[in-house]
């Protein structure tokens, strides 16, 4: 055992010392594991931003009631008549004078401007009730102030103003044949309300003309547990056909398609990439055993077994592999960890997110590239350890 | 024998090496085979948008209404030769996942104007007769096998009928094709005064409309003046080109374009060192044989030649390889994806990509060719 | 004697080592008439492969001329060197130099690539030069599968079948056992007497050299006296 040892040691240490002279080959297979460990990578970290602002959202702790079947906010109508109704709701939280804590919103898109293509793209503006920063909690007027009730003033969310254009703090608008100002900004923890305009409600309603219908109520509950009482009440009442839901569970399902549509991409095409890296490994791993067909048979002939040669080859492959998957984490993390990205999200609005990365993604990446390492390895290694002694005999 | 069979016996002399070469470029060629096809599924709308077709919507977003009065308000304007109108209904069949592009339209004008879509005389006229007949692309009906003749419940998630319910029963009409295979062919059209008379809101308002022109030429002015028509309404509209409404629709999904060429870079970033090193490689073996050539009389740009021309075979066989797999890859694609876009693998893409084999070949056998060219007779006999 | 062939007025050949200049020749004459076998011996170093270079146009001398059946060719450039090669010079190597994924018949072919000859009159060509060294029945077989002897056969057919006047040697037994060296040394004979071709070959073994018309030592870049008198 410690014989074999020392015969892995003194092959592997033989290999590696010879990297320099191969040294363009093995530093192209390095690149090209690195690059499909970024792409990857850079599709993983894509998914998981999505799905960490999209599922990032909501509360538990916040209903949220929708015309049965709509889907998303988008869709949903509600009347002035199932608002009055739901307000009786049990387990919602009161605010001091006895009033549910529950707010009437409108969901309209309107058109921005992006920054980065200049291109026009959906963003939500929001109708919010006026108890709607009770309902809401962990909203955080960052600059200017909140709007004024019953006014043409809008405050819009952190990526909003960061991603389009002329949306910055007291910046004018005209929306419907009427004249808005953006008097604040807030912070909603990097979710996706960052991405949303609100506004009045009641102003909204006669601007779109929906007379007193809303399009979903939010109310803040008294525990998650009154989630159940909430629903039965709703089921049991023909005039609410509502689905009814926790916001954060909401939300959650939402970001299930879009991330798993990144996923799918991702992970395929890294998969598809692979194989042709793998390709560029078992070139460069057979060359190199080539390149030390004497060497190695020399060291058979002297007594070395074929387990070191073995190992030794797989090593070498496992290293340059590794390498690569850690140039190629590296190289996604200073690249693309934290940039702005924003896509359609259910609503048919933009959702503004952030590549994030992690250390489970990454563990992803090297593992990927461990596995080109081994498989670009082990057949390479397989013809070492067979080498046959005359090799070291031969001329050339 | 000739030269390039020498060509070909060098490229195919270590085979499982030469092989694993094209298996590299193979799948770069099938990524950026699959990759354009999805961007064209995405970008179809654009080409084959009318240059004769305006789009016009509600000023604040297009998914907001316009007055039922504003179409026939449109046809006056000078230039504008037909005018339909047309509204989302947010459809799907049987469960949400099976979601559908249904539009509730103004049936004989959007079928005028909509020339790309292909209807049997015989179901036009049907179709046109019933109010709550429907015509189906007839990617649509191969997905869930519909049949003319067939009853077709849908459901909207926007509406809900009068009664209560949120299915509208239709019958199928006709099933549509396109005059060209980037049609889309995946929506459902159906009429929108039997969505009008049934649903339960929305009353007097209809989703957008489309403006065919006499001549592209007046477009500008045709544009400026139908949305100063609406100027200070409720209801402001904003009309652009076809090409362009199209346009900026693809581009809400995100930077398609951008993530595809990265991608795709990426993928022949890979390759062209793979490729290119292996080349190194095999030139660095042969650099006695390379000698013995010029020996017998091979000048310099015929070994030349011979390198790039070898690395040009490898990259044409990985490379039509790839196209031929990816271009069946789009057949399987073509549900799935048909959401995006009718998926259809382009000449331009099998175009594209020939300039990518040549690029391919080119760089990947420059640096080794001109090793091999620089090859010197007695140092390369001097080494034994 | 005949016309010469080539004849080498004061050729200097130096290479340079890093810094240093080594010379191999200092103004070397030397005069080959057609149809001449010279076998050159001497020690390793002496200038033996350089000289053989020189002579087939692989490699220009420093100074000198260099004329090959009255003209120079010292000062031609690569592409019409590679010419001259192609069309008046046949080499034939120590370690055979064929190609390994070719047949016998392929590599054989080979220089007639060059030539303006269809198939046809290239498979005839192919054909004439393998009969000549007798191997007609392995015209398919690949280097891999012949031996030693039937290899360098193979590459005498390569430097003869574009009929070049000049065939140059490079030990062309030094790879091969006595009876299969005397085998190829009596076919340059053959070449020589028969067909007309002028030899020139390197080779340490006298053996070898005693196949030739005359011997000329080289040592230090010079030959020796005795073999400027023959």
């Amino acid at each position: 055992m410690g014989r074999t040892l020392t015969q892995i040691a003194a092959v592997t240490a033989m290999n590696l010392r010879s990297l320099p002279q191969r040294k363009w080959t093995s530093l192209a297979t390095v690149v090209a594991i690195a690059l499909v460990t970024g792409v990857l990578l850079a599709f993983l970290a894509m998914a998981n931003g999505f799905q960490a602002t999209v599922a990032g959202t909501g509360s538990n702790d916040v209903v949220i009631a929708l015309r049965k079947g709509s889907e998303s906010e988008i869709n949903s109508t509600l009347m002035r008549e199932q608002v009055l109704l739901l307000q009786e709701a049990p387990g919602l939280a009161k605010a001091a004078d006895g009033k549910p804590l529950l707010s009437p919103e409108l969901y309209v898109i309107v058109d921005g401007i992006k920054k980065s293509s200049g291109l026009k793209a959906n963003l939500p503006l929001r109708g919010l009730g006026p108890l709607a920063n009770e309902v809401r909690q962990g909203i955080r007027i960052v600059s200017g102030r909140m709007f004024q009730p019953g006014t043409n003033e809008l405050v819009v969310g952190r990526s909003v103003s960061k991603q389009f254009r002329g949306f910055e703090l007291g910046a004018k608008m005209r929306l419907a044949s009427q004249n808005w100002v953006v008097v604040g900004e807030f912070d909603a923890g990097g979710n996706v309300f960052e991405s949303e305009i609100w506004a009045d409600v009641s102003v909204l309603q006669g601007l779109y003309q929906r007379g007193s219908t809303v399009q979903t109520v939010r109310a803040r509950m008294n525990d998650p547990a009154s989630l159940e009482k909430i629903r039965a009440f709703s089921e049991a009442d023909p005039r609410l056909k509502l689905d009814i839901k926790a916001e954060k569970e909401f939300y959650s399902g939402q970001s299930r398609n879009i991330g798993d549509l990144i996923l799918y991409l991702g992970w395929p095409l890294a998969i598809a990439m692979s194989f042709g890296a793998l390709a560029g490994a078992l070139n460069t791993m057979f060359a190199s055993v080539d390149a030390r067909a004497r060497e190695i048979a020399t060291l058979r002939a002297i007594g070395f077994r074929g387990t070191p040669a073995f190992i030794g080859t797989m090593i070498e492959s496992i290293i340059l592999a590794g390498i690569g998957g850690v140039v190629g984490s590296l190289g996604t993390y200073l690249l693309f960890d934290g940039i702005s990205a924003a896509t359609l999200g259910s609503n048919f609005t933009q959702v503004v997110f952030s590549l994030k990365l992690s250390w489970s993604l990454v563990l992803q990446g090297l593992i990927l590239s461990l596995v080109i390492g081994f498989a670009g390895g082990v057949f390479p290694a397989w013809r070492a350890a067979r080498m046959p002694l005359l090799a070291a005999f031969k001329e050339q | 024998m000739t030269l390039v069979e020498l060509v070909r016996k060098n490229l195919f002399r270590k085979k499982l090496r030469t092989t694993l070469t094209i298996v590299a470029i193979f799948v770069a060629f099938v990524i950026f085979g699959v990759l354009a096809t999805f961007q064209n599924a995405i970008n179809a709308g654009v080409e084959v948008a009318g240059a004769d077709r305006l789009i016009t919507v509600n000023k604040i977003n297009f998914t907001l209404p316009m007055p039922l009065a504003y179409p026939t308000r449109t046809a006056g304007v000078a230039g504008v030769k037909q005018v339909a109108h047309a509204e989302w209904f947010g459809g799907y069949y049987q469960e949400p996942r099976n979601f559908l592009v249904a539009f509730a339209v103004d049936p004989k004008n959007y079928l005028d104007i909509y020339s790309e879509l292909i209807l049997p005389p015989a179901q036009r006229e049907a179709f046109l007769r019933e109010k709550t007949s429907i015509i189906v692309g007839k990617a649509s009906a191969d997905q869930y096998g519909w049949k003319v003749g067939d009853r077709l419940p849908l459901k909207s998630n926007i509406y809900q009928q009068k009664n209560g319910s949120d299915t509208w029963d239709f019958t199928i009409a006709g099933i549509y094709t396109g005059n060209d295979q980037r049609v889309d062919t995946t929506p459902v059209i159906f009429h929108y005064d039997y969505l009008a008379d049934t649903r339960s809101f929305g009353d007097g308002t209809t989703g957008w409309m489309i403006l065919k022109t006499a001549d592209a030429k007046e477009n500008p002015r045709i544009m400026r003046e139908v949305d100063s028509l609406f100027a200070n309404s409720a209801f402001e509209t904003e009309t652009k080109t076809e090409q362009a409404f199209n346009k900026a629709f693809a581009e809400q999904l995100g930077d398609l374009g951008f993530i595809v060429t990265s991608v795709v870079g990426a993928a022949f970033v890979t390759i062209l060192l793979i490729v290119g090193n292996t080349m190194m490689l095999t030139v660095r073996e042969r650099t006695n044989e390379i000698a013995v050539l010029k020996t017998i009389g091979f000048t310099t740009r015929r070994i030349f030649g011979m390198v790039i021309a070898e690395s040009m075979l490898l990259a044409v066989i990985g490379g039509l390889l790839g196209i031929v797999v990816a271009w069946l890859i789009s057949f399987a694609l073509a549900g799935p994806l048909s959401r995006f876009g009718p998926v259809a693998f382009s000449f331009d893409t099998a175009a594209f990509a020939f300039v990518l084999m040549a690029l391919l070949g080119l760089l990947t056998g420059l640096i080794p060719a001109y090793r091999a060219m620089n090859t010197d007779i007695v140092t390369a006999f001097g080494r034994k | 004697m005949s016309e010469p062939l080539i004849v080498l007025k004061a050729v200097t050949k130096r290479y340079t080592r890093g810094k240093q200049s080594v010379p191999i020749f200092e103004r070397l004459d030397m005069s080959i008439p057609t149809q001449d076998f010279v076998a050159v011996m001497g020690p390793s170093g002496s200038g033996k492969t350089t000289l053989l270079n020189l002579l087939g146009g692989i490699d220009k001398p420093s100074g000198g001329e260099i004329v090959f059946d009255k003209k120079r060719m010292d000062n031609l450039d690569e592409s019409k060197l590679a010419a001259f090669r192609a069309g008046n010079v046949g080499f034939i190597f120590q370690f055979y130099n064929l190609m390994p994924m070719l047949t016998a018949a392929q590599n054989v072919e080979l220089p007639l690539l060059l030539t303006k000859l269809g198939p046809k009159a290239r498979s005839e060509r192919v054909k004439t030069a393998l009969e000549i060294v007798g191997l007609s029945d392995r015209a398919r077989h690949k280097p891999s599968e012949l031996s030693g002897g039937q290899q360098q056969r193979v590459a005498i057919a390569r430097a003869i079948v574009s009929d070049p006047k000049l065939l140059l040697c490079d030990e062309p037994t030094g790879d091969l056992d006595r009876e299969t060296a005397g085998e190829i040394l009596s076919m340059l004979q053959t070449l020589n007497r028969d067909l007309g071709k002028t030899i020139v070959m390197v080779t340490h073994d006298p053996e070898a050299a005693r196949y030739a018309k005359r011997t000329l030592h080289l040592d230090k870049g010079h030959f020796s006296e005795k073999d400027l008198a023959a």
